[in-house]
């Protein structure tokens, strides 16, 4: 073993974000400008970072998650994507990704890197762990 | 064996260990991962970084003054 390194996810590929919809049985929705959510800002939980009031329910694309009422919207700002969405009980997000949508962040992941590694040559061994997803990538 | 592992867990978190290399190549080797998959959090070196050709360096400090 050489290292150890912990990285904070960054969406920068949209492609890859819409296979990830894919592999997790969801509808990525092109150039949908709006998203469905509560409709109004309570207060009550801070805001994504770098958005204002303002900024809810617009988007550039949206992801639709089957028997959610509500929709994920997708950003574009500063060369990289954000995920902005309700996490309110009824709209039923939550209970299809997770806390912090982390199950469409971890099928993006996995996309991401299996996708980059095959083109460089790395054969791509996929498994599951005690905490997630595990791919080993050897030579 | 060389080979890089990812973890990547329900909430997104991604963690990346190298196996099998020596020296700094691991770093290099891992990089394109960091690159694509968003900023470097934290980095724990570990023995093996320390080798060249299998040898570990230690480097000696020695009081040349007092």
């Amino acid at each position: 073993m050489s290292h150890v390194s912990k990285i904070e996810l960054e969406i920068n590929d949209l492609e890859t974000l819409e296979a990830a919809c894919a592999s997790l049985g969801l509808q990525f929705v092109r150039n949908q400008k709006t998203y469905t959510w509560y409709g109004e800002y309570m207060g009550d939980t801070p805001l994504p970072e770098g958005f204002s009031a303002d900024d809810l329910g617009k988007c550039d694309h949206a992801v639709r998650v089957p028997g959610a009422a509500y929709e994920v919207g997708v950003v574009r700002k500063d060369g990289k994507y954000f995920l902005l969405w309700d996490f309110w009980r009824d709209g039923g997000l939550e209970r299809a990704l997770g806390p912090g949508a982390g199950k469409l962040k971890q099928a993006y992941a996995i996309e991401r890197v299996k996708r980059e590694a095959r083109l460089k040559g790395y054969r791509v061994q996929q498994a599951k762990s005690v905490k997630g997803i595990r791919l080993v990538l050897s030579m | 064996m060389k080979q890089i592992v990812i973890d990547i867990t329900e909430d997104g978190e991604v963690k990346i260990e190298t196996r099998g290399f020596t020296g700094k190549s691991c770093v290099e080797e891992s990089r394109f991962l960091k690159e694509l998959l968003g900023k470097e959090l934290a980095r724990q070196l570990t023995t093996a970084y320390y080798q060249v050709d299998g040898k570990t360096c230690v480097k000696k400090h020695l009081p040349l003054c007092g």
